[in-house]
């Protein structure tokens, strides 16, 4: 079964699920930080600005694996952060805060892909070769990695970022990029090659 | 469950890491700026609103204004009524029985027992009748306790009614005279 919490797991760090029944798990969110919340219901601007710093790295690493630009991604997630707090209001709890700013900024980073007009092309899944390579990781400097994702193209890197690393199934991501099902996949695996690739080319450089 | 491959594996194990990135040195104050220029905006908004209505206030007040000072006054309807309510029963008593005598005189004229100089001529009686109840009514408001305003108030009722019962009577009794050498002459 896929872990439903995993996209907000590893990147809030104001959230936590309450130790209720575990079939509530999905509505009750207990921000820790829904003190802080409440004041940026009232426009308290230092609350605000706190809560820009409790989440402001997380929502950064996403813009800029999806603008792939670190100017763009900066103005991309602060206006993101704008954004939330004009509408906090309409923020229920239903989800943790955490992945309800996470949405808008992923939004607000595909706007700015648009803008650029990236196109997020249909790829046939003959056209895709896909190999598979059960190898266990080994240990690879994150910066390395880092380096590699930004390297990617656009389609790939953004796909690679939705499905990866921001947990949306390929039924969402075809949804948000206006892709096919099976486009979203073939692209992601397309993108992993990509990216086993430009890791091996790394780790030869390193070495030598 | 599908298996893991070597990159899913890779980016799992480093997940934490690659969510650590740091904006450029002063994204802080840049988002400080931002905060404050929306909540100027926000302000600015609120003036601009504030500003309008206002205006919009402002105008029309100025518009009602100009018309209380522009438009001719409405004349004050300023009759016994509003001396005493006794003086309100005698008023009613008075125009009831009036418009009453206006009723039958208009029944007459109707049954054809009135010649066009005879309606001329009450149309001209009714004319200075009205005219001389404006008179009277500008009197009373400029002077609603004055006795002898109320009694000449009084006065023009009692002589309207008197007029209007007298000419009808006398022409419901040319009406019975008719009838009745109409039928001793059958």
């Amino acid at each position: 079964m896929k872990n439903i919490f995993r996209p907000v797991q590893h990147l809030l760090p104001g959230f936590r699920l309450s130790n209720r029944n575990q079939n509530q798990l999905e509505t009750s969110y207990q921000n820790i930080h829904q003190e802080l919340i409440d004041r940026c219901r009232q426009g308290d601007r230092k609350a605000q600005f706190q809560l820009y710093k409790v989440y402001y790295k997380s929502m950064y690493s996403v813009c800029l694996r999806i603008v792939g630009n670190e100017a763009e991604a900066e103005d991309a997630m602060q206006e993101a952060f704008l954004n939330a707090f004009r509408k906090i209001d309409s923020y229920r709890g239903e989800v943790s805060f955490g992945a309800w700013l996470k949405k808008i900024v992923v939004n607000r980073s595909l706007d700015c892909l648009k803008k650029r007009r990236v196109k997020f092309e249909e790829v046939t899944e003959r056209s895709a070769g896909v190999e598979e390579d059960n190898r266990q990781p080994e240990v690879i400097d994150v910066n390395v990695i880092k380096r590699a994702i930004q390297s990617l193209p656009d389609g790939y890197r953004v796909v690679l970022s939705l499905h990866l690393i921001e947990g949306y199934d390929h039924e969402e991501i075809s949804q948000i990029l206006q892709i096919s099902n099976s486009a979203s996949r073939t692209q992601y695996m397309r993108a992993k090659n990509k990216l086993k690739e430009i890791l091996k080319k790394e780790q030869i450089y390193s070495y030598n | 469950m599908k298996e893991q491959d070597y990159i899913e594996q890779l980016i799992g194990a480093n997940l934490d890491a690659l969510n650590d990135a740091e904006p450029a040195d002063g994204h802080f104050e840049r988002f400080e700026l931002k905060l404050q220029q929306q909540k100027q905006g926000k302000v600015f908004r609120l003036q601009s609103v504030l500003k309008v209505a206002a205006a919009v206030v402002f105008v029309l007040l100025a518009v009602n204004q100009a018309r209380i000072y522009l438009l001719p006054e409405k004349p004050q309807q300023f009759t016994l009524a509003n001396v005493s309510p006794e003086y309100r029963e005698v008023e009613f008593y008075y125009t009831n029985a009036i418009n009453s005598g206006i009723n039958d005189w208009k029944s007459l004229v109707d049954a054809g027992l009135v010649s066009e100089e005879e309606q001329q001529a009450m149309k001209n009686e009714l004319k200075d009748f009205e005219q001389r109840f404006q008179n009277l009514q500008a009197e009373l408001s400029a002077n609603p306790n004055d006795e002898r305003v109320i009694n000449a108030m009084l006065e023009y009722y009692q002589a309207k009614l008197s007029v209007i019962t007298m000419i009808v009577t006398k022409l419901q009794e040319a009406k019975r005279q008719n009838n009745t050498k109409h039928e001793i002459e059958i």
